[in-house]
């Protein structure tokens, strides 16, 4: 399966448990190893994440579930505040 | 380790490896799944002969493999362009 890189740029992202994390912003690209890097995202939510001088985040390619109509990240505990109430 | 934002590549030069400016960056393709960058979509300058390539809609599809590296221009191997 190929996807134009432009059609991930806005995509929501949401963590395996359905909480908005935020909007993919930009793709971060690794030219020698010829693979995503990571997704920078901005327009966070701001009770997962502590929004203080930064706009986004870049979260690592590895931790991106599946990719379609949203993004959904897999589960890591303790990644987000509050997330061990899960 | 050399990485790049996707958006700062948007409408670069495309070169090739004899020094040849063939177009503009139009769009890359990607495995979603993989995370694999499959190819590089070029809008052709007039004077590029588009023959050999996988061509949609006047856009040009090179396999990103025959990418030599990218700085200023993204310099592409002018054998491994073609598939």
């Amino acid at each position: 399966m190929r996807t134009q890189i432009t059609d991930l740029i806005g995509l929501r992202v949401y963590t395996e448990s359905g909480v908005y994390v935020g909007e993919v912003e930009d793709i971060v690209l690794d030219i020698d190893a010829k693979r995503i890097d990571g997704l920078a995202i901005g327009s966070l939510n701001k009770d997962l994440i502590d929004v203080k001088k930064h706009k986004g985040i870049r979260i690592p390619y590895r931790l991106v579930k599946s990719v379609s109509d949203v993004v959904v990240l897999r589960n890591i505990p303790a990644m987000f505040k509050g997330s061990q109430m899960e | 380790m050399k990485t790049l934002l996707a958006r700062s590549l948007s409408r670069k030069r495309i070169m090739t490896n004899d020094g040849k400016v063939i177009g503009t960056l139009k769009n890359i393709m990607v495995n979603p799944d993989s995370g694999q960058i499959t190819d590089i979509i070029l809008e052709p300058d007039p004077d590029f002969n588009v023959s050999g390539f996988e061509v949609d809609n006047e856009r040009v599809f090179i396999p990103f493999e025959a990418v030599r590296d990218i700085r200023d221009y993204i310099v592409v191997d002018r054998h491994l362009m073609l598939r």
